[in-house]
């Protein structure tokens, strides 16, 4: 069909004018992509609309009834046996049974209680997965909230990992917002004892653009001490992009260093 | 910060990292919640088939192949859910007209504190009034953000003709968009 007539058929529909015969034409060159929905206009200006209204939010029920699902598929998916036993005869697979049951109530029998002990630490170390899985996951957010309550829950773990020591040098760097780059570096403070963390947090200084986050790189290098960080805090003297205000606390900030 | 794509993660779900599933899981719980939430309009019911969701992609996560998009699989089954629930209880695929009505004037009574949000009430409720079909299709346009080849991966039809689906329902929805519009 000539480009003309198609642009006609569009313009008699978007002026309301189109017989059951033309919209039956419409839907055929629709379908073979000779028009696109977007052309429409008043059906496009509804789909937009569609977009554009508020999506329902799911409550934290859903949160965690998935994660307690998931907790539980992996404790499944860890008891799954790593070989297979298909290709042996019948026999020597019960052989193996019986000698593994007994082997089992052997085993059972002398370490009893370590294997509860065991229990309880695998139990705790699930608990830790999960809220890492959770942190991990918030950070990706789009929502500035949503990666705040992500670097808040590390202060709710004992111990943290190194992915999640990455995740918030990460967060640290790179975050567009200041306060969850501020939060990321709180929390890190927490870590400072380590001296890899202490190294990635000199090295952090030169990512840092923002005046509240320089100012507060710098006090915390005073808090621990860390003369190291000298050469880094002098870069950020000499950057012209770096207000004076922040200079003159960076000064203070050396001076105490060294 | 970089974020792993969908098939990605749902392949390394497939080798048995499941804590993956995690971030599938925040990325699109939203999405699948709407979609629910769309359809059924019950907010227990729509989290309990997001979960079921979710528990049917990790039950049987081994068929995923990573050929086709993450998101058209995840979908494809979130529609058997609902289509396995509502057989399940045997709940009838269209309403009758009196539950609008009451629909309708439950929605008025929040009008008072939602008035600048009028038009998108009425959309809503139009939306509502949409046959279960049309209803779907346009829900997954929204939440597949209009990729008309993936929709048509989930239905199993072309491209073209979901795109006359989307066409018809859209039709249909401003005819009873208009009607709301005159009686408001």
């Amino acid at each position: 069909m000539e480009q003309m007539k198609i642009d006609e058929l569009v313009e008699k529909y978007n002026e309301g004018l189109s017989d059951p015969a033309e919209i039956k034409l419409l839907e055929q060159l629709i379908e073979m992509g000779e028009i696109e929905l977007t052309r429409l206009r008043e059906l496009h200006a509804l789909d937009e609309q569609i977009l554009k209204v508020d999506t329902a939010a799911p409550s934290l029920r859903l949160d965690d009834q998935f994660y307690t699902a998931l907790a539980k598929e992996k404790r499944q998916h860890g008891k799954e046996p790593s070989f297979s036993l298909q290709s042996w005869d019948l026999f020597p697979r019960l052989a193996a049974a019986a000698v593994l049951i007994l082997s089992g109530f052997t085993v059972g029998y002398f370490i009893q209680s370590p294997a509860q002990k065991n229990e309880v630490s695998e139990l705790t170390q699930e608990v830790s997965d999960l809220k890492e899985m959770m942190m991990l996951s918030l950070l990706e957010k789009e929502s500035a909230t949503q990666r705040l309550r992500a670097v808040g829950l590390t202060s709710e773990m004992d111990q943290v990992s190194e992915k999640v020591t990455n995740a918030l040098f990460t967060t640290l760097n790179h975050d567009e917002n200041v306060n969850v780059r501020l939060a990321s570096l709180e929390v890190l403070k927490g870590y400072s004892k380590s001296s890899k963390v202490r190294t990635q947090l000199i090295e952090s200084i030169a990512f840092q653009d923002s005046p509240l986050v320089q100012v507060a790189m710098a006090e915390l290098m005073v808090a621990i001490q860390e003369k190291k960080s000298v050469d880094a805090l002098r870069q950020l003297l000499k950057s012209d992009k770096t207000p004076t205000e922040v200079k003159t606390k960076i000064s203070e900030s050396i001076e105490v260093l060294i | 910060m970089e974020a792993l794509s969908d098939n990605v993660l749902m392949m390394k779900v497939k080798d048995g990292d499941l804590d993956k599933m995690g971030l599938l899981f925040e990325r699109y719980k939203r999405p699948l919640y709407g979609f629910f939430y769309g359809l059924n309009k019950e907010q227990e019911l729509s989290e309990d088939l997001v979960q079921n969701t979710f528990l049917r992609i990790l039950k049987y996560r081994h068929l995923f192949r990573g050929e086709g998009d993450f998101r058209a699989w995840m979908f494809h089954i979130a529609r058997n859910v609902n289509i396995d629930h509502h057989r399940k209880h045997r709940i009838k695929a269209t309403e009758e007209l009196e539950n609008w009505q009451e629909r309708v004037g439950h929605h008025e009574n929040q009008s008072v504190e939602m008035q600048q949000h009028e038009e998108h009430r009425m959309l809503s409720i139009a939306m509502d009034r949409l046959p279960a079909d049309k209803r779907e299709i346009l829900l997954l346009s929204k939440f597949e953000e209009r990729k008309y080849s993936e929709i048509g991966e989930v239905l199993g039809c072309t491209e073209g003709a979901v795109k006359v689906k989307v066409f018809r329902a859209l039709q249909e929805l401003k005819v009873i968009f208009r009607q709301l519009e005159k009686i408001s």
